[in-house]
């Protein structure tokens, strides 16, 4: 019997559940460089923004212990660029594409979400809510409630692609954002964004990121990202996408089973950029080990005390 | 532009050199036929809440023999680890990575600034390019540090047949100064040659060098060193402004630059 990976988020359909976290693969291309994106069950993009942005100067990133810094300051193409030179590419590739967005405003994002609905490649729209690294607007969306549903309301009006709201972990209570985006008509939530950190050289006494704060990512940050996803499990009924660390086959189980129906790897990939291929094998055999029919039975199944 | 493979590789040999530095090489290394000099390594540090690759520009690489060589100096954390390395220790290598340098035309003199640890890079490349014909004669190896000890592997150097031009900060071996004023004087000496500059080592010294290639309008590359979370081009954690504006990747658009691209 060989364990079935498939998932399914907003009529969806994902050959597995393991994605690639937005910022962590870029476009797909040098991804695909290594091996075929065919296996993953979705590929995210960077952050699309209305207009190219070269992001922070350099350094920055940082090393942590277990994780990372970044304050990259959503460097992309923009949009229009994206549409001219990425989603060529991006249309001969089988596997599920999700796009993310970032606006200054919810003009932005609604204009943004207007122009990927003519792309006939996008099978979802991830919305960045809550970036730490760049202090302007919509990047604070995600830690007001009232605009994270306001924002959804207005985009799903302009865009028949299914919409992920991609919540910030650095609020008082996930789960007040989460329902907000759900009543804005999310049809799913992807958690966590990364955590607001900061760097120090005790010699230099120097900020080891030109933008002092960065986002912290890696294994540092699973436990946080687990408790939130359990918490945004019990408070909303649409799927959840588990973020946050994860970077083997028993990162991606304690997601499911905490509520997640599928995950995205991001910093992980730096160290090992084929970790998809690893993961899923693992993931395989540890469901024939279990006898676990369907990737889906483990979803919200932990035993808690 | 090469495909990148995560290999998994063991240690082959573990040398002491001088000052700190080390040289390990790896077998099994199937990939070493596709490197060139300029190319890098992402090293996995072993078990260790270290969470990013190393990156090592390779420094000698045998495709018949599949062994690759990486040269460095144990300064930080990571250095430090791997100088642990053992003999037969297995070793994650993701690589070959990054673009080379492009050879010389026939005629050209090959003026090679190499500091502290922009060593191993340009003794590849000085190796290769005897190796392919070119004339060692016409190959000036700069090499600069801060003492004797810091101008490290020297018979490798000595046995290519190179004229070899040491310099020191404190003159205990061969001239004394900044490898950069020694090569100044050797362009204004030989302003009949046609030059072309290398160069690896610290950023004073790669600025130093895009200066000279400039005031005296000669061609020439540099091969820059950033830290890189993912060296595959996605992280966009490694750039370097261009002189004409925008960001671009050290990892996947360089490490080699030519003269008066990036602003140092």
């Amino acid at each position: 019997m060989k364990p079935v990976l498939s998932v399914e988020i907003a009529g969806v359909k994902f050959n597995n559940p393991i994605m690639t976290a937005s910022g962590c693969s870029g476009y797909g291309e040098e991804l695909a460089d290594i091996y075929p994106l065919s296996i993953l069950g979705a590929l995210v993009t960077k952050t699309i923004t209305p207009e190219p942005r070269e992001g922070h100067p350099p350094p920055r990133t940082a090393e942590t212990d277990s994780g990372m810094l970044n304050a990259i300051g959503l460097a992309n193409v923009g949009i229009e660029r994206f549409v001219s030179e990425k989603i060529p590419f991006l249309k001969k590739q089988t596997t599920k594409i999700i796009v993310n967005v970032g606006g200054k405003t919810i003009k932005e994002y609604v204009e943004l979400c207007a122009r990927l609905n003519d792309q006939d490649c996008i099978d979802m729209i991830e919305l960045n809510l809550g970036c730490p690294n760049v202090s302007e607007g919509g990047m604070q969306f995600g830690s007001d409630p009232k605009m994270t549903e306001r924002v959804l309301k207005e985009a799903i009006a302009v865009c028949s692609i299914p919409i992920i709201a991609k919540l910030t972990p650095n609020v008082t209570d996930v789960r007040v954002t989460a329902r907000a985006a759900e009543q804005g008509g999310a049809s799913a939530l992807s958690l966590i964004n990364t955590l607001v950190g900061m760097s120090v050289d005790h010699e230099t006494w120097q900020s080891r990121l030109t933008f002092n704060r960065g986002g912290l990512s890696g294994p540092a940050v699973k436990p946080v990202a687990l408790a939130q996803v359990d918490a945004v499990y019990s408070a909303v009924k649409i799927p959840i996408i588990g973020i946050g660390g994860i970077s083997n086959y028993a990162d991606v189980i304690e997601f499911l089973l905490v509520g997640a129906t599928a995950v995205q790897i991001g910093t992980a990939l730096f160290v090992e950029p084929d970790a998809p291929i690893l993961i899923m094998r693992e993931l395989s055999a540890y469901m024939k080990r279990k006898k676990i029919s369907h990737v889906t039975d483990m979803i919200g199944k932990i035993r808690k005390f | 532009m090469i495909k990148p493979v995560r290999i998994l590789s063991k240690v082959l040999r573990h040398r002491k050199l001088e000052d700190n530095y080390y040289s390990l090489t790896f077998g099994d290394y199937k990939a070493a036929s596709k490197c060139k000099p300029g190319h890098f390594i992402h090293l996995k540090l072993p078990e260790s809440n270290l969470y990013f690759r190393r990156a090592m520009s390779v420094a000698s690489a045998d495709a018949e023999k599949q062994e690759l060589e990486i040269i460095f100096k144990a300064i930080g954390r990571g250095t430090k680890q791997l100088a642990q390395f053992k003999k037969n220790d297995p070793i994650d290598i993701l690589g070959p990575l990054g673009n080379c340098f492009t050879k010389p035309a026939k005629k050209e003199t090959v003026v090679i600034i190499a500091g502290g640890v922009g060593y191993p890079p340009l003794a590849y490349f000085a190796t290769e390019l005897v190796k392919s014909g070119f004339p060692a004669k016409q190959i000036h190896f700069f090499y600069g540090g801060r003492t004797s000890s810091e101008i490290v592997d020297r018979p490798r150097i000595k046995k290519l047949g190179v004229n070899f031009h040491p310099v020191t900060d404190d003159g205990s071996f061969g001239e004394k100064g900044l490898v950069t004023q020694s090569v100044e004087k050797f362009i204004q000496a030989n302003d009949d040659l046609k030059s072309k500059l290398y160069a690896c080592g610290p950023e004073p010294m790669l600025k130093a060098c895009d200066d000279l290639g400039m005031k005296y309008k000669l061609p020439g590359q540099l091969s820059l060193e950033a830290p890189m979370p993912c060296g595959i081009g996605v992280c966009l954690g490694c750039i370097v402004k261009l002189r004409d504006d925008g960001y671009v990747r050290v990892c996947k658009d360089g490490p080699v630059f030519e003269i008066g691209e990036v602003l140092l």
